[in-house]
């Protein structure tokens, strides 16, 4: 006999998700704010600031937007140093796609549009530890809306009293903190480390570069300088393993 | 122009997230990059993060000593490894950071 309890329903997994999505508001509500305070800062307007945080809805890019338009940036550095910010979707949208490749397109356009940091890492944890269910997808609309409904209210709410806010407060030391926030945990193997200060160091020196590009370099270098360490600790552990396979 | 690179930006954006979702492209991404873009957000962050933390916004040069954001950006980093928890961190860092302020 079939069980009709066995899938949750579309509204419980929408529910899920967002239930899912809201701890992770503590991190990204004060990130919109500081957002729409630098956006207007920068030299945007007002409307420019909120709308990009829903065309490119993605803070580390908006950011650096932000800053590299205030500085008189060519718009193609712009876009380029937005892109590779951005390049990290790609993992996320390949992690997904074994759980949303049969749904209909409007799904697929909408979902992936909604697919951040916070609601993949909440979404895909439910995917993986089920249950498997035909409805799943709700609970990534869950995040995605929740996530996207803090943003965009939180850049707004930014821009509307960031004015108010005295300089001398140095809110906007904020984007840093989240962004140790994120790094700092994240450093677990010795190539992770060698990313991190292989990027710190280039930063730094490329500084004098033209139109802001050490951006661009040293977001490639540390990626490019960590790879390159786990590919050669991958081969050496081979060579190993080959020489352990045939000793007696 | 600049509502031009934002909607370029955008589409770009979008494209990131929607490729593998989208059945136009092989199912698999080859491994090694995957293994390349397991870097990005590491690479990129601590890219955005140093020189905001290291250079004087006011005349462009590298700061050490007597720089107040260093201090708050490495007691934030020791709250982040003890805690992983992101508002603790946000705090701590801008908490040591008015105190720093308030002190000199």
């Amino acid at each position: 006999m079939p069980d009709i309890h066995a899938h949750r329903q579309p509204a419980a997994e929408f529910w899920l998700g967002v239930r899912h999505e809201l701890p992770l508001q503590l991190g990204v509500i004060p990130f919109g704010l500081v957002f729409g305070i630098l956006g207007l800062a920068s030299g945007l307007t007002s409307l420019q600031t909120i709308l990009l945080s829903s065309i490119l809805f993605g803070g580390a890019s908006q950011v650096v937007f932000a800053q590299l338009w205030a500085a008189g940036v060519p718009p193609l550095v712009v876009g380029g140093s937005v892109g590779v910010v951005n390049l990290r979707h790609v993992l996320y949208s390949a992690s997904m796609a074994q759980y949303l490749r049969h749904l209909p397109l409007r799904w697929r356009i909408l979902l992936g549009y909604l697919l951040t940091d916070e609601a993949y890492a909440v979404s895909i944890k439910r995917f993986r530890d089920g249950p498997d269910s035909p409805y799943q997808h709700y609970h990534l609309l869950g995040s995605g809306v929740t996530l996207w409904v803090a943003w965009q209210a939180s850049t707004l709410i930014g821009v509307i009293g960031g004015t108010t806010i005295p300089v001398s407060w140095s809110l906007s030391f904020a984007i840093p903190l989240t962004f140790i926030a994120v790094v700092a945990p994240s450093v677990r193997r010795r190539a992770d480390l060698v990313a991190c200060l292989v990027a710190a160091a280039l930063s730094l020196i490329c500084q004098p570069l033209p139109w802001k590009s050490w951006i661009i370099v040293a977001a490639c270098g540390g990626i490019t300088a960590g790879w390159l360490t786990q590919y050669l600790a991958k081969t050496k552990d081979k060579f190993n393993s080959d020489e352990n396979a045939g000793a007696p | 122009m600049i509502w031009l690179v934002m909607i370029l930006g955008g589409i770009f954006t979008f494209a990131t997230r929607f490729v593998m979702l989208s059945g136009w492209v092989a199912r698999r991404l080859p491994r090694w990059l995957i293994d390349a873009l397991a870097f990005v957000p590491i690479a990129v962050l601590t890219a955005i993060l140093v020189p905001a933390v290291l250079i004087d916004p006011a005349t462009q040069q590298i700061i050490v000593i007597g720089n107040k954001r260093i201090v708050a950006a490495v007691v934030a980093t020791i709250i982040a490894l003890l805690t992983r928890n992101v508002i603790a961190t946000i705090s701590s860092g801008l908490a040591t950071l008015w105190f720093v302020q308030w002190c000199m």
